[in-house]
């Protein structure tokens, strides 16, 4: 083939159609050569919420080896190894949105995770909707994170509503004389949307709310509200907010000896980090809920082939068992790679596809997302703290003890 | 009977704020250095007496000794060597430099304890006292009065001791003080050895009341900023004052309006004094 470069006028054009053949054959070498595929991560690895991102970085990290060990992602019929670009945001929303983008256009990611939460997430997905570019979210619960129908954002978890409202029948059945609620909030998205969630479900029950208060993020001290909490003698306290709050909450009203047939707090006691803070006495009789638990038993039909064996693949790499936030970004990671295996090709619209119509069986249990991208085919594990460990109250399938009333 | 709880809770409160400012508000009043640092070694010093409880038993009140003379020395080495060289230069250069320095502890904290939340639990638990309906948590106390000793010492050294009236004397007059034979360099940073002494006295104390973390830090740095201001720089007396003023302002605004203004409550506090009165409540030059 030769090119007639005399036709054209100026020496610029020569140059220009030169530059654009030369850039044709890179980038069909580079399509030849791939065997990676690049997932994009943008964690808040410092600031507030680094506990959170540090979990999830080890959630990523697990699933990166186990698939890595195992070849790659299959996808049609060869296999691709994984590599996850890990970008901090400082726990600062604006620059998460930032981080998201630099992670498509200078780091090249063919997928996306959100970042940290529902607040972030939602931020983020604009970028994502911009691009095009198929995001899974590993802890978006607020259903306000999907309500305006993003086409490429999915969250595997199920939304707030559904994590609390089952332990309502089994209090009204255990404490029948149960009447009084106080709710006490971080003023924060994710605690704030627990917080309305449980005022509207113990309206429903026909609970009176003694107490519903919220304090501010940066709070140090609780002993007046909970001075007042007191004085309202609730016999269900709920306490949202995130484990450090919580820690100091907890410790403050036992300071202050407020007792009550119940408490729930969330998040915290699905941590092992917050029993060993708080104590086993500290922490006996405490309830609470989470998406996951280490007590769930799912076989499934990801890398790990079961909850047990994610459990053990996590505990050989890290000595420790996982607790939820761990869990939640492998499992995002799962959903991901399933839709990638599903769809046979890295082909963005094609995975985006394979995910809006993903029906998988995961150690995390099975994912499936509803029209607006939110899962809703799993029942979030109730629990309570008992000598320092979880016993599932809910659901039934895995139920292992009966509620204990009495926190001290 | 809430009131009194109320009152209880603000006075307890107010006095672990002030023993969080003293040492800030030295460095600030004397050196007219705004150490970023000061949140860190508070959680430095609740670090230290978290691992001495763990590996020796040794109560956090007693921690407090060690954290206060190793504390000394770090804060004396890091200002003889890294702040001195620019003390001259405008503040806000010193306020970068410490900045810097605090991004590195920082991150070495975040490096060697992980950015998870530790609590020293005492065994026995210390339990609360009541008197009627109204509770005081032991630890707290403990705290209080260890908190307002640490204070009062500062006081008498600076009022009695030698060295002290050296620091006043560069606090009030630096040109007239390095004239009679004050040695300012060393007195700066020995200076800033007593706040970072302060700092991480203040932690080990702190440790007993709250979680234990890296990113703590930044919490209490906006405290003592608070308190300062409210109390007058450089001066002790008005760190406590300041401190119980914050400690029973956010308790009762709390009770009043609702937890959610406590802290809205304290930085309205913080503008007021800076508009009406900015040298705070006993801003005077030196410390007495």
């Amino acid at each position: 083939m030769t090119f007639a470069f005399r036709d054209f006028r100026s020496v610029g054009w020569s140059a220009a159609v030169a530059a654009l053949v030369a850039g044709t054959m890179v980038s069909a070498a580079q399509a030849q050569a791939k065997d990676v595929i690049k997932f994009g991560a943008p964690l808040p690895l410092t600031g507030a919420l680094s506990p959170e991102a540090l979990k999830a970085k080890q959630g990523f990290e697990i699933w990166m080896e186990m698939v890595n060990k195992a070849g790659g992602i299959k996808v049609g019929d060869r296999k691709m190894k994984v590599e996850i670009a890990f970008v901090d945001y400082q726990s600062n929303t604006p620059k998460a949105v930032q981080a998201a983008e630099g992670l498509i256009t200078q780091e090249k990611v063919d997928f996306l995770f959100s970042p940290h939460g529902s607040g972030a997430a939602k931020a983020a997905s604009n970028v994502s909707e911009k691009y095009k570019v198929p995001t899974v979210a590993a802890t978006a619960s607020s259903t306000q994170v999907f309500d305006q129908k993003p086409r490429y954002l999915f969250g595997t978890y199920t939304p707030n509503e559904t994590l609390l409202a089952p332990l309502f029948p089994i209090a009204k059945r255990d404490l029948p004389s149960l009447k009084k609620v106080a709710i006490y909030t971080r003023n924060d998205l994710f605690p704030l949307a627990l917080s309305q969630a449980v005022e509207q479900t113990a309206k429903k029950n026909g609970l009176d709310i003694v107490f519903n208060e919220k304090y501010a993020i940066t709070a140090l001290d609780h002993s007046s509200a909970l001075s007042q909490l007191k004085a309202a003698a609730p016999d269900w306290i709920f306490v949202f907010g995130y484990t450090n709050d919580n820690l100091m909450i907890r410790k403050q009203m036992i300071d202050q000896r407020l007792e009550a047939p119940l408490i729930t707090m969330l998040t915290g006691p699905s941590y092992p980090e917050f029993v060993e803070a708080a104590g086993v006495a500290g922490s006996e009789n405490i309830t609470g809920a989470s998406w996951w638990d280490a007590a769930v038993r799912y076989t499934s039909e990801d890398v790990f082939g079961s909850t047990e064996g994610y459990i053990k693949a996590f505990k050989d790499k890290f000595g420790i068992v996982p607790d939820y936030g761990h869990a939640s970004y492998t499992v995002a990671a799962v959903a991901l790679q399933l839709a990638i295996e599903k769809a046979g090709t890295t082909d963005r619209e094609k995975v985006r596809d394979a995910l809006a119509s993903l029906d998988a069986k995961t150690f995390f249990g099975p994912i499936k997302f509803n029209e607006i991208g939110q899962a809703n085919s799993y029942d979030p594990p109730i629990f309570q703290l008992r000598d320092g460990k979880t016993v599932v109250l809910y659901p039934e399938a895995t139920k292992q003890g009966d509620l204990r009333l009495g926190v001290k | 009977m809430i009131f009194v709880q109320i009152l209880v809770n603000g006075l307890v409160l107010g006095s672990l704020y002030a023993c969080i400012a003293a040492g800030f508000s030295l460095v600030w009043g004397v050196l007219n250095v705004i150490n970023l640092m000061h949140g860190s070694f508070i959680v430095l010093g609740a670090y230290l007496a978290l691992g001495l409880y763990l590996s020796i038993g040794l109560a956090p009140w007693w921690s407090l000794a060690v954290a206060a003379v190793l504390f000394f020395g770090i804060g004396y080495l890091i200002q003889r060597f890294l702040i001195n060289r620019v003390i001259a230069a405008p503040v806000l250069l010193s306020l970068t430099l410490t900045f810097g320095l605090d991004l590195i502890i920082q991150n070495a904290m975040l490096y060697v304890f992980k950015a998870d939340y530790r609590s020293l639990k005492l065994d026995p638990a210390l339990g609360s006292l009541a008197f009627g309906s109204v509770v005081v948590p032991v630890d707290r106390l403990i705290a209080m009065i260890f908190a307002l000793l640490l204070t009062l010492a500062l006081y008498i050294v600076l009022r009695k001791s030698r060295v002290g009236r050296a620091i006043v004397a560069v606090r009030v007059d630096q040109g007239a003080a390095r004239l009679l034979g004050v040695n300012i360099p060393s007195i700066y940073a020995i200076a800033f050895g007593i706040g970072t002494a302060m700092a991480a006295s203040a932690g080990t104390l702190l440790a007993l009341t709250f979680p234990i973390a890296p990113v703590a830090s930044y919490a209490f740095l906006g405290k003592a900023f608070v308190v300062c201001v409210l109390g007058g720089l450089g001066s002790v007396p008005g760190a406590v004052l300041g401190g119980l003023l914050l400690g029973l302002v956010e308790t009762f605004g709390a009770y009043a309006l609702g937890p959610e203004f406590a802290v809205m409550l304290s930085f309205g506090l913080l503008i007021l004094f800076l508009v009406v009165r900015p040298q705070g409540i006993l801003g005077r030059w030196g410390f007495e």
